[in-house]
């Protein structure tokens, strides 16, 4: 019973008459790696945005080491312990890499920030490299990378990604799921937006699949894989994912 | 002949320039024209006006110039409380106004209608309760002196570009280098993001119409100490400032001050080649041809 | 007995001026979302076109052709009608907010041309003896005042009928459909800025042909008549009538121009002559601060439906030309 994080009957939408989560459940173990799936639209992104405080709830409660947090602000579920990386726009592009680790770094006590963006930039060093670099001129995974650092810099319990392999070459993907398996084997709890049901089943230690707003499927990764069901309906391949 | 106006134009570009950092950062950080800035600038006038007034009937002492200048201590005394006062002016008409609109999800044209009705407001109110006749820190009259051959200024005026140049370093210092400006660029760039990365997005907001302020509130009493005080002295810089704004692009300091002398100098030199009756039309010819060649600005990012 | 009665027509007449002037505005802000803050220059368009058109020939001022009313009428109504064409076409692919500033720089330099270009627009006396219709019945004062309400209730009626139509036409329909929903309507492969701007230029002649009756019917035009405030009586119209909404636009101009007549009134009869401008200069504050409150409690209006002050979803937010592309 150490869930970390908590989602009870969770309704949300951007309209207030229109819920895109309608009543979902779940529940992470401090330490877990946990891959969440589903058809396009099913409200995958919709749900790490609400648990980050990006989408107005509707119904429901989000619980961070059994704290309410759904009514705090965005900005003070990082100081909590979640970090949340967007799928797209989640580096600045017109700062440097420096300064937009000295952003994020902004929330740690003073005499932390600079040994903080030190220990970054040696687990990444290809923004070691150039730290003068506007973010917005690197490439697809160099940017996921900044944007992951950026998130990491504040020693987060729960980190949660939506989608970082969009866009990637199928080695830079590796790569990023590499780093996210040692980010994991920490200590740091993940929760992981992925479209592609292989990919996500093959890092994650379970895997919760969503459909229209609802939790379909919850079960370890290896049991779901193996699901006659769930490899018929997600397994397919990516037309039938998009047939919503 | 050719110098003159270029330093009439560089001071009256120096106040422009003041105002138009606070329209450029309201502007990039709460993303709309806010038409109530001017009166920043004639609150911040008056203000300064009523305490330098209190504080030269309480102690003469404070009214008797200082050196060269034409005003005694009240006025920069007055000035501090000025910058504080503007600035508590404009964290409760966004109090009032502007934060509930916000709140409630209104678009970009909602805030500007706002600002256009909260202007209106706030300059007739300027007008109830110091008339329309215009007002003067002192009455001391200032002999300009002769710098270089053709080319005479008042040690005011020669103050007003010290003090300009002086606050346009400090505030590109202050964006560039401090965690407060790392802030405020950030929430520019993109608000939710920097809600994600732990910015308190109101804390930012607040920073802004402060800093907006009080730059609009020292803009506003170089001006009253160079030419006059009047209620409308907010809306004939109006125009100026969102031409120099929009001229030196939108969220850029140095770019906000640059346009800002630019506006003063080709404003200087209309007058004198063609005629100061068409100074107030020079604004618009600078803002069209901006719209028309490179509307992101000078140092504009294609659209921040 | 008699006066009322003409006092009421000529009241009515003057409402009826800032009704069309609020109609034009309408189609720019209520049906389309288009901010203008510088009615008052386009109305001075309107009235000056349609005054130097029509006045008789006059030594010392360029123009005074002696056409006939309806001739100054719709010259006033174009001449406003392309300005607007000018300034949105400059700003209307951009920021929604530059057309606001646009407009209001046009309208500082409308002012200083009235004021400047003496040889055309009479300098700060303005223009005299325009032309008023009827004007063979002036020595009966009532009969008159009746005929000019009447020729302004057909104008008011003419107008509303044709945006009316205009809004109920297929055009109008893609009008809305932009407002609802622009990604939507782009999608079906309509241009938003040719559609947004002809409807600007189209409320900008209605503006002009309001502006140009006012002319008409005051006899008199000068610079200080088109100050700023001008555009915030027609604005605090529409708001107040609801915008979106035709007849609240009519009802609206009528409504604040009686509160207008009437707090003008009292304050010259309550105030003494030295403080009167201290208490007009009040006037205009209640009058911005009633803008500000409709925004915030009753952002629909008193009549109405207002599509564009509607919070807006997500998609529509997200202004078009890719202005800002994070919200």
């Amino acid at each position: 019973m150490s869930d970390i994080l908590r989602v009870r009957a969770l309704s949300a939408g951007y309209q207030p008459d229109m819920s895109i989560l309608k009543g979902v459940d779940l529940k992470v173990d401090a330490g877990e790696f946990v891959v969440l799936l589903g058809p396009n639209g099913a409200g995958k992104s919709t749900l790490v945005k609400t648990i980050a405080g990006l989408v107005p709830i509707h119904g429901g409660s989000v619980k961070l080491r059994g704290e309410e947090i759904s009514d705090l602000p965005a900005h003070l579920r990082l100081r909590h312990g979640l970090a949340f990386v967007p799928q797209t726009e989640n580096i600045f592009a017109q700062m440097t890499i420096r300064e937009n680790l000295q952003l994020a770094a902004q929330i740690l006590p003073k005499a932390t920030r600079a040994g903080r963006i030190a220990a970054m930039m040696d687990t990444f060093p290809d923004l070691a490299s150039r730290p003068g670099t506007r973010a917005g001129a690197l490439s697809g995974g160099q940017r996921q990378m900044l944007a992951v650092a950026r998130a990491l810099i504040v020693e987060p319990e729960v980190l949660i990604l939506d989608e970082p392999s969009a866009g990637l070459s199928p080695l830079m993907v590796a790569d990023v799921f590499a780093r996210l398996k040692a980010i994991n084997a920490s200590g740091i709890t993940v929760l992981l937006v992925e479209q592609n049901v292989r990919a996500g089943l093959s890092i994650a230690s379970r895997g919760v699949i969503l459909v229209e707003g609802r939790v379909a499927h919850d079960a370890p990764s290896a049991d779901l894989a193996d699901d006659p069901v769930v490899a018929q309906l997600y397994l397919g391949g990516r037309a039938q994912e998009g047939a919503q | 002949m050719m110098l003159q106006p270029i330093m009439d134009g560089l001071v009256n570009g120096a106040i422009i320039g003041l105002g138009a950092i606070g329209v450029t950062l309201t502007y990039a950080i709460l993303r709309f024209a806010n038409f109530a800035h001017g009166e920043m600038l004639s609150w911040g006038a008056y203000i300064a006006l009523t305490l330098s007034g209190l504080l030269g009937a309480l102690l003469p002492a404070l009214a008797t110039p200082i050196g060269p200048f034409s005003f005694g201590w009240s006025v920069p005394i007055a000035l501090v409380g000025s910058v504080v006062l503007t600035s508590v002016l404009a964290l409760a008409v966004d109090w009032l106004l502007f934060g509930r609109l916000r709140a409630s999800g209104a678009v970009t044209i909602i805030l500007v209608m706002a600002s256009f009705g909260a202007a209106l407001a706030l300059r007739n109110l300027l007008e109830f309760i110091y008339t329309s006749s215009p007002a003067y820190f002192t009455n001391a009259l200032q002999i300009s002196k002769q710098i270089l051959p053709g080319l005479r200024a008042t040690p005011d005026q020669l103050l007003v570009l010290g003090l300009g140049a002086v606050l346009v370093v400090l505030v590109h210092l202050l964006l560039t280098r401090s965690a407060s400006g790392r802030s405020m660029r950030a929430v520019s760039e993109d608000p939710q993001l920097a809600a994600l990365v732990g910015i308190d997005t109101r804390a930012v907001i607040r920073m802004v119409w402060i800093l907006g302020a009080a730059l609009a509130a020292v803009g506003g009493i170089m001006s009253g100490v160079i030419v006059q005080i009047r209620p409308t002295m907010g809306l004939d810089l109006l125009l100026p400032l969102f031409a120099a704004a929009i001229l030196g692009g939108i969220g850029s300091v140095p770019g906000a001050m640059l346009a800002g002398l630019f506006v003063g100098l080709a404003e200087a030199f209309t007058v004198q080649f063609i005629g100061a009756e068409w100074r107030a039309a020079v604004s618009f010819v600078i803002l069209v041809a901006v719209l028309l060649l490179r509307p992101q600005g000078i140092f504009g990012k294609a659209m921040a | 007995m008699i006066e009322i009665l003409s006092y009421g027509a000529f009241f009515l007449t003057m409402a009826l001026t800032y009704a069309v002037i609020a109609l034009g505005l309408n189609l720019q802000w209520g049906q389309t979302g288009l901010f203008n803050v510088g009615i008052a220059g386009f109305v001075a368009v309107g009235a000056y076109v349609s005054a130097i058109l029509t006045t008789p020939f006059s030594d010392g001022r360029l123009g005074g052709f002696d056409l006939p009313i309806v001739v100054g009428w719709i010259g006033g109504g174009l001449g406003a009608g392309f300005l607007c064409l000018l300034l949105g076409a400059l700003t209307l692919r951009l920021r929604s907010d530059y057309l606001a500033i646009a407009t209001f720089g046009a309208a500082v330099v409308i002012q200083l041309a009235l004021l400047n270009l003496e040889a055309l627009t009479g300098g700060p006396f303005g223009i005299s003896f325009i032309p008023r219709p009827f004007a063979d019945l002036s020595d009966r004062a009532n009969l008159f005042a009746f005929a000019n309400l009447a020729v302004m209730v057909v104008l008011v009626l003419a107008c509303y009928a044709a945006l009316q139509h205009l809004v109920r036409s297929p055009w109008g329909r893609v009008l809305r459909a932009l407002r609802e929903d622009e990604t939507a309507a782009r999608a079906l492969g309509k241009n938003p800025v040719s559609y947004r701007l002809q409807a600007f230029a189209i409320g900008g002649c209605v503006m002009g042909l309001g502006g140009a009756a006012q002319g008409h019917f005051i006899g008199f035009i000068a610079p200080e008549n088109y100050l700023p405030t001008l555009t915030f009586q027609v604005w605090a119209m529409l708001i107040i009538g609801g915008s979106g909404n035709m007849r609240g636009a009519v009802l609206g101009a009528v409504l604040v121009w009686a509160i207008w007549a009437l707090s003008g009134s009292v304050v010259s009869s309550v105030f003494p002559a030295d403080q009167q401008a201290r208490a007009a200069s009040l006037q205009i504050v209640l009058i911005g601060v009633s803008l500000c409150a409709v925004l915030l409690l009753r952002p629909r209006g008193i009549l109405g439906e207002a599509g564009t002050l509607r919070r807006q979803p997500k998609a529509t937010s997200t202004p078009s030309e890719g202005q800002n592309t994070h919200d």
